[in-house]
């Protein structure tokens, strides 16, 4: 591999994660620890969700059924079988399998309906996962969830945080190759103008099912380790609050961008922690999720790029701005030597 | 057959509540082209306010009066605070009312506390009477005859008025109302005042019949609504009242025979509306 090739921001991220390795040995509180960990899977979930909206404009109020799905198969597999590592190896095979084939299903049924039905659709799909997570008691334990046992390993709080570190590095590393792909590129091209997308010959809904196909299998992935995280599952990973948490994430943090969602997914995830615990304060705090819906509002009026979109929209203008300076001396060449053909055609 | 008959009635009652909530979701997508999310936040909103002052005053009719009213006002807000800076950008209204619609439901908690509020029918519309050997509950009776009769005005308004012809040229074609002269913003605010009022209304009339209110209630509603307008058609006023009957009879008897798959049974009706008819059954007609 040719190091020269390699960007100059994969190495900023590979410092960034190195650094994260080391961050366990200085915050040893074991809440504190949790908060990260939880501040990874949701960033895990928050960039599957920016594949569908950021770069391929598909609005999806279902995702969450992904999550659910992985979170819940997890659980049922380690509850049926022994706590070993090969069970959970098992569990993430099942999650990820059960993911993409309902997201094959969903996308093929949905997706090439305009972006309205596909909201309303992910979202009363989304809303029948719920019901059906209650209503078969006998598979989930209903509303109450379930509990269980985790191998050795994973139940250390240590192991658990390099594992969702790990996770989050080599999936970010992942869809970032696949966001600069052809593939990639095509997906922008739908999100752009999709009709001109299609007369160019590309079969969209093709392109956008694999998307959601991508995303689906991602978000579970996600699902898988936040249940192992809490050892606990319940129907709450169905819930639409879980979908609204992912979509401020994202839209906060910077649709179309991967870094954006995992910055989003922070910074949710610290107000959260840090909004609950000032409810002592002020009752209004308990109330959070109003200031999460305004907070929404106001960044999806005033900045629908979010902050690394804003940022980089700035920095990318005065960028372009300097190669236009540097443009206009190879213009002036150009006329010039139109000039100078017009002449040789007079003297001609 | 007395059973047949009322669940038959109970289906054509939630059939209404969920009427009048498509309605004006159909009516402002096939207006100004938005897939208002915040819909069941005006739903709920109608229910607690009405219910608040039917509490307080004693009288229905002043809870249903305050429903609307409310409804008005906060169709209005909506309209100017939320839709109005993201107009033409589906995926930013798309997203941003469903912000909304968060906030108005946590905002309900903030103002009415969070727990339920238990609502009972006023007393001329309590018990029940017999035709034959078939019970009528009075109350689901008044609410298929309070639908029936908004379905019929809102007919008439739409098809002999001139305002009602401004909204049917504006469903088909809105750059040309606008060239003919006409202020098209000034009809979108008040198709989306009236369509949050029927919203409220149905919020009002849906808190005795189910005999709770809560907060979470107005997403659950209104993803009945949205499988309505899709089945219905976008946009279709008619289709929507059909859609709505059908959505709601076939939960009354699921709810009955088999309550697990009450909802499964509509979505499995839109998803094959969705797959032989993406437009609906209904097309939307000026």
């Amino acid at each position: 591999m040719n190091l020269a090739k390699v960007e100059k921001s994969t190495w900023i991220y590979l410092a960034i994660s190195l650094l994260l390795v080391i961050v366990p040995f200085i915050v040893t509180g074991r809440s504190m620890q949790f908060i990260i960990i939880q501040f990874f899977i949701f960033a895990i979930f928050a960039m599957s969700y920016d594949i569908l909206l950021g770069y391929t404009g598909i609005i999806s109020f279902g995702h969450v059924m992904f999550f659910g799905i992985g979170a819940y198969s997890t659980a049922i597999v380690m509850n049926r079988f022994d706590s070993t590592i090969l069970s959970f190896i098992l569990a993430i095979i099942i999650a990820i399998i059960l993911a993409a084939i309902v997201s094959l299903i969903v996308g093929m049924l949905t997706l090439r309906l305009k972006s309205h039905f596909y909201a309303m659709l992910t979202l009363a799909l989304a809303g029948l996962f719920l019901v059906g997570a209650e209503k078969w008691r006998s598979l989930t334990g209903g509303n109450d969830g379930f509990t269980f046992s985790l191998p050795e390993i994973l139940r250390d709080s240590q192991s658990l945080y390099m594992l969702c570190l790990l996770s989050l590095v080599l999936i970010f590393f992942g869809l970032r190759r696949l966001t600069k792909s052809p593939f990639g590129r095509v997906l922008m091209a739908i999100r752009e103008n999709e009709k001109r997308t299609e007369s160019l010959g590309y079969k969209i809904v093709h392109y956008k099912v694999i998307a959601s196909v991508v995303a689906g299998v991602v978000a579970s992935f996600a699902g898988v380790l936040y249940s192992i995280s809490l050892r606990f599952v319940n129907t709450s990973v169905f819930a639409t609050d879980m979908t609204i948490d992912v979509l401020l994430m994202t839209i906060i943090g910077g649709v179309g961008t991967l870094i954006g969602p995992i910055i989003g997914a922070g910074l949710v995830e610290f107000a959260h922690h840090w909004l609950s615990s000032l409810a002592d304060v002020h009752w209004i705090f308990e109330r959070w999720i109003i200031l999460y819906g305004i907070v929404y509002i106001l960044v999806v009026i005033f900045f629908p790029l979010g902050i690394v979109g804003t940022i980089q929209k700035k920095f990318f203008n005065r960028q372009n701005y300097q190669k236009k300076k540097q443009q206009n001396p190879r213009r002036k060449l150009d006329e010039g030597r139109k000039e100078d053909e017009d002449e040789l055609y007079r003297n001609g | 057959m007395d059973l047949i008959s009322t669940l038959v009635i109970n289906g054509l009652a939630t059939g209404m509540l969920i009427f009048l909530l498509a309605a004006g979701l159909t009516l402002i997508f096939g207006l100004m082209s938005v897939l208002n999310f915040a819909h069941g936040g005006l739903f709920i909103w109608g229910a607690y306010t009405g219910v608040w002052s039917y509490q307080l005053s004693g009288s229905f009719i002043i809870g249903i009066i305050v429903a609307i009213v409310t409804g008005l006002l906060l169709g209005l807000i909506t309209e100017k605070l939320i839709i109005r800076p993201v107009y033409g950008n589906h995926i930013q209204q798309i997203l941003i009312t469903l912000g909304f619609m968060l906030v108005l439901q946590e905002f309900i908690k903030v103002v009415f506390g969070p727990n339920q509020i238990a609502v009972s029918p006023p007393a001329f519309l309590q018990g029940s009477f017999y035709v034959g050997d078939v019970i009528f509950i009075k109350y689901r009776l008044f609410i298929i005859i309070l639908g029936l009769l908004v379905y019929f005005v809102s007919m008439f308004i739409l098809k002999r008025t001139r305002i009602g012809l401004i909204v049917r040229a504006g469903v088909m074609n809105k750059e040309m109302v606008q060239s003919l002269g006409i202020n098209i913003r000034l009809v979108f605010m008040l198709v989306f005042m009236v369509g949050a009022a029927l919203a409220a209304l149905s919020g009002m009339l849906h808190a005795p019949y189910s005999g709770v209110i809560y907060a979470e209630m107005g997403l659950e509603f209104s993803i009945l609504a949205f499988i309505v307008v899709v089945i219905g058609g976008m946009g279709s006023f008619s289709g929507s009242l059909f859609a709505a009957i059908l959505v709601g009879i076939a939960q009354a008897f699921m709810a009955y025979y088999v309550p697990a798959l009450s909802l499964a049974v509509n979505m499995l009706l839109m998803t094959v509306v969705l797959i032989f008819r993406p437009q609906g059954l209904f097309k939307a007609k000026g």
